[in-house]
């Protein structure tokens, strides 16, 4: 278990404001936000490589603040690998196993594990150079792995590898985590990653942590602006406050699913928007609108919605965009499930 | 021929259609390159060339000559030990740490390069001469600086460390601290991590430094004169045998001197030469 407490960072030109963190034992937590917004700073200052201004950093109880890297029992994958070209994946894997106290045969037996789980056996003898990026992420996984480390941080596991391997990389990670009951902590900046893969995490933006909490309370209730648009909230807007379960959205009148006190923002996913040209939607919030844009996405299109003085962004179907002939200056309506509003 | 490929379709791959020759350039660079080369080849090769091979082996005989040109060898080799064992770890601190006065003691490190050696030979002496306190100091324990293998040794680290320093400083700098990190984080301490990650990754610059080092004071003549005239290294008595008996007398000398050290090197720059890493 790791306990971050008001964590503060100073470099020049960038500073790490108070983080408060908890990441419990056999957690995959992610440290979500933009590049540049300090998380790989704080994954650093978490592993002891970056000196800290103030503030705590307990493991397991432990206060490790002081603590060089090397004693602190926590194991790093970085983004670039950072494998040692001078030695071979078989080198580089055993690397720090004789500085733990791993009995001999644990260690074989944790290597072949590795090299078996993580396919490396036709790779031992190669020098990372000759690696792609793939393998060496699992020559840089294996050798931090084979230590047991007390916590693992990835940072930005999958930005490096292109599509295909991403999937694989996910996959491996995700089984690696179920089977060895480890904790993880991963910096990433793509959601959808981590929504497959973690189970808690915090939001950093600009050197904050704006929210913490499980994935799916991320996902669902971001608490501000800036995680519902991290989230995939495109449609964020400032509403006037009204009594009980309806708000004024720019003098469109919504209905909500519950009643709410003193919220100001009210979002919603683009994919919530129903397509509804024929007025055959039931139930609240239904309106005509213009459509002023679509942006062919591949399987599916951003269509960009003026209902009054209102412009809503909606994903819709390759297919229910061609059935319905949608074109910029169409008229259309939409509806909006009640459920599917959130507010803060 | 360089670019046999090129030959039949010049026409689709030279981005510049009106320049006919390519290869201009490189003729152009390669003449330029010529008289350097020539400028140097020219006098060494002579030099080497004039003596006759009987005078060339009875100066190997002269129980001087060898004992200079030993000299000149252990002292050179014995300032790169030293530069080496002390020059490694600045050149760690200035490759790896800021600090308030890093460019000043960066340019402290470059001066005995640019200093005329004979200056250099008066700064030691004015330290550690005889009159000086130091020198007398040094003197009640034994030491003794002014005329000494001592005195030698301590000028030619003055004028070759600077070399060994900044080229190892340069192969440090090329190691990614991003893998001293990743080695702290599986468990080796820093002591560790500079042996297993660092030094590995750097010694081939810190035999080509050594080799620079080598190479600087085995030629160093201006600052040993004067901190020592005996006992005499080889381009002392190079020198000696040059104003007393002419030129053909020292050219012998120089000889042997220039055959000693093309060997070291060619030896050196085989030994490190850089291993394909397939």
């Amino acid at each position: 278990m790791i306990e971050v407490t008001d964590l503060t960072i100073h470099l020049p030109g960038f500073s790490l404001k108070s983080a408060n963190l908890r990441v419990e034992d056999h957690d995959f937590f992610a440290l979500i936000g933009p590049t540049g917004s300090g998380k790989s700073l704080l994954l650093e200052a978490i592993m002891g490589l970056l000196p800290v201004d103030n503030g705590t950093i307990l493991l397991n109880g432990r206060d490790i603040t002081a603590i060089p890297p090397e004693e602190r029992g926590l194991g790093i994958v970085y983004q670039d690998y950072a494998l040692f070209p001078h030695l071979d994946v078989k080198a580089n894997i055993l690397f720090g196993v004789r500085y733990h106290s791993i009995p001999e045969k644990e260690s074989q037996e944790r290597f072949r594990f590795l090299v078996d789980t993580m396919n490396l056996s036709h790779l031992l003898t190669r020098h990372p150079m000759t690696l792609s990026g793939g393998e060496k992420q699992r020559v840089a996984l294996s050798r931090a792995l084979i230590l047991n480390p007390g916590v693992l941080l990835l940072d930005e596991p999958l930005s490096a590898l292109d599509p295909m391997l991403q999937d694989d990389l996910k996959n491996l990670l995700k089984s690696l985590h179920q089977e060895l009951g480890a904790t993880f902590v991963m910096v990433s900046h793509d959601f959808s990653d981590v929504l497959f893969l973690a189970n808690r995490g915090a939001i950093i933006h600009k050197g904050e942590i704006k929210q913490t909490g499980t994935i799916q309370e991320l996902f669902e209730q971001p608490g501000s602006p800036f995680a519902a648009q991290f989230v995939g909230m495109k449609n964020v807007f400032p509403i006037t406050p009204c009594n009980g379960a309806s708000v004024t959205l720019n003098g469109l009148d919504i209905q909500l699913g519950h009643p709410v006190m003193d919220h100001d923002h009210l979002a919603l996913r683009p994919e919530e928007i129903v397509c509804d040209p024929h007025g055959r939607a039931t139930g609240a919030n239904r309106f005509p609108g213009t459509i002023q844009k679509l942006v062919n996405r591949g399987f599916y299109y951003d269509v960009f919605i003026q209902v009054q003085e209102v412009e809503f962004m909606a994903q819709w179907t390759r297919r229910e965009v061609v059935k319905n002939r949608l074109e910029p200056g169409s008229e259309t309506r939409i509806a909006i499930p009640r459920n599917s509003l959130h507010t803060f | 021929m360089a670019y046999p490929d090129q030959a039949g379709d010049k026409a689709i791959l030279n981005p510049f259609p009106k320049v006919k020759r390519p290869d201009l350039f490189w003729h152009c660079f390669v003449l330029l390159s010529l008289p350097l080369i020539f400028l140097i080849i020219a006098p060494l090769g002579k030099m080497m060339l004039m003596p006759e091979f009987s005078d060339l082996m009875a100066a190997l005989k002269e129980r001087v000559v060898l004992e200079a040109l030993g000299r000149s060898l252990f002292t050179a080799l014995a300032a790169t030990a030293v530069a080496m064992v002390f020059g490694t770890p600045l050149a760690y601190i200035m490759a790896r740490k800021n600090f308030f006065g890093k460019k000043v003691v960066e340019g402290l490190i470059d001066l005995p390069i640019m200093i005329p050696h004979p200056v250099i030979g008066i700064a030691i002496l004015s330290l550690f001469g005889r009159n000086a306190i130091l020198g007398r100091m040094l003197d009640q324990v034994g030491i003794e600086i002014m005329g000494s293998l001592t005195g030698i040794v301590m000028v030619l680290v003055f004028v070759g460390a600077p070399f060994y320093v900044n080229t190892v400083k340069a192969g440090f700098e090329s190691v990614p601290i991003r893998l001293e990190k990743a080695s702290r984080t599986l468990g080796a301490g820093m002591t560790s991590t500079f042996f297993r990650v660092t030094f590995p990754m750097v010694w081939r610059n810190m035999v080509l430094g050594a080799v620079m080092c080598t190479a600087r004071a085995i030629s160093e003549f201006g600052a040993v004169i004067i901190v020592a005239y005996h006992p005499m290294t080889a381009p002392v008595l190079i020198y000696e045998r040059f104003t007393a008996y002419g030129l053909k007398y020292s050219q012998c000398v120089a000889f042997w001197l220039i055959a000693i050290s093309l060997v070291l090197f060619v030896m050196m720059r085989l030994f490190s030469r850089q291993r394909r890493i397939q």
